[in-house]
């Protein structure tokens, strides 16, 4: 997909109304590039905090950048945009630079800085593009490539999960593994032995990312990756449901896990932000099951409960 | 040692409704960052306040890890919300789009007084009339 980049350099006094108009023209936000930010920081002295990898030019102005698609509104915006300018000052207009950019000149780019990552205690995420590091030896190595979806392995909350299902999987389970995006946990809790693993996702672009990275890992027959929207059409019983989403999410969840668990089967619910940690703790006694286990790891809270 | 800061990213997005389409996808991804955990975790904080746009100055380290602050929204987000109105005017030394009351004005002034580089609450008072005038609002006594 193709996208306009629309940049105009401004005085500090008109970032918030510019900002403004990019909002009114329907951008979504805007970047807001302010050299006072950087300079305040550099301005403390502090050199051993910071290296940063572009330096504004000391009196330039700050750019905002906004972003539209590239459709048949695109010029009755951009006439919008450049008359709301005026408004505020006649030269803005000139101060204008747009650029045709394409979704994968960024959304490839992080792949630059993704190394492999340790995960729990036994498994290497390797990037499916890296070769494989001989130091891995020992560890169960899972090729992923998140695309774009969510699980690189990097996040806490996946983290917590992986830790969870390390002391719940023994072999044999079913599982269903609830927003799966990369399909990173449902791989893990495959390679541990767990015999069937439904992976759901309501995103199509995680149900796309999720098929390639079961395929890779050559788990196809264990993991049923579809995409639907949480267990609606799920009528089987399960040892294990995992769901590393939000707390808004595991709320609309949590009245069906019960149905969903056998007795004695555990339910790991992960992506809590800590704000939320005593409200999910009591909706999942609430909803009849009983916690066993809470870890936390910076802003996030992972819980591990047990139909009793 | 500590790690170090490579880049500060300042965004404005719609709280609790962050994508990974632009500009936050563009804005991230040229610094490494990963897109979709920013995503999830911006959602999350911001989650109470969905309706308003919400600042965020977005600090990356070398390994690529973030960490990032939420600020209050945007003068123009409140105003609009006071006046009731979907956009400011186009053309505002000529067509104005609503009147607020001066102690509206003064209400928004103190919420946004942490984040705004101003001394005084009459200062900050009169930088969000001029955002105000910009969109073509008309302060009004009261």
């Amino acid at each position: 997909m193709k996208w306009l980049e629309i940049s105009v350099s401004v005085r500090a006094e008109d970032i918030e109304s510019v900002s403004n108009i990019y909002d009114d023209i329907g951008t979504g936000g805007v970047i807001i590039e302010d050299p006072a930010i950087i300079y305040d920081v550099l301005s403390l002295g502090n050199i051993e905090t910071v290296a940063f990898e572009t330096i504004p030019e000391q009196g330039s102005l700050p750019i905002i950048k906004g972003y539209l698609p590239m459709d048949e509104k695109l010029s009755s915006r951009l006439a919008e945009f450049q008359t709301a300018l005026v408004g505020i000052n006649s030269d803005y207009p000139s101060k204008i630079n747009i650029a045709e950019i394409e979704d994968s000149s960024w959304s490839e780019k992080w792949r630059e800085f993704y190394t492999p990552v340790k995960l729990g205690d036994r498994f290497l995420i390797q990037p499916s593009w890296l070769p494989i590091d001989e130091a891995s030896e020992g560890l169960l190595i899972i090729e992923m490539d998140p695309g774009m979806a969510f699980g690189c392995g990097n996040h806490p909350t996946t983290a917590m999960c992986v830790e969870m299902l390390e002391k719940i999987v023994f072999g044999g389970e079913k599982v269903i593994d609830v927003g799966t995006g990369s399909g990173i946990l449902s791989i893990v809790a495959a390679l541990m032995g767990a015999s069937s693993i439904i992976a759901v996702d309501s995103d199509s672009v995680a149900v796309k990312v999720a098929r390639e990275n079961v395929q890779a890992n050559g788990l196809e027959n264990i993991i049923n990756v579809r995409e639907g929207n949480l267990t609606s059409g799920i009528f089987t019983k399960f040892d294990i449901v995992v769901a590393n989403i939000v707390a808004d999410v595991i709320n609309s969840l949590l009245p069906s896990v019960p149905h969903l668990l056998k007795d004695g089967g555990k339910f790991i619910a992960s992506g809590i932000i800590a704000g939320r940690r005593e409200e999910m703790a009591r909706n999942i006694e609430n909803s009849g099951l009983k916690i066993i286990k809470v870890i936390n790891s910076g802003e996030w809270t992972g819980f591990l409960a047990e139909k009793p | 040692m500590a790690k170090r800061v490579v880049a500060i990213i300042k965004l404005q997005v719609a709280a609790g409704k962050a994508t990974p389409a632009p500009p936050v996808g563009p804005a991230l991804g040229q610094h490494g960052v990963n897109i979709m955990a920013f995503v999830k975790e911006y959602n999350e904080r911001t989650a109470a306040q969905a309706g308003l746009i919400i600042p965020v100055e977005i600090s990356v380290f070398e390994d690529r890890s973030f960490t990032f602050i939420t600020k209050t929204p945007p003068a123009a987000v409140l105003l609009k919300k006071a006046a009731g109105i979907e956009s400011g005017s186009g053309v505002p030394n000529k067509t104005k789009v609503a009147k607020l009351a001066q102690s509206k004005i003064r209400e928004i002034a103190e919420t946004k007084m942490q984040d705004l580089n101003a001394a005084t609450i009459e200062a900050a008072i009169s930088m969000i009339e001029g955002t105000a005038r910009s969109m073509g609002i008309e302060v009004i006594e009261g």
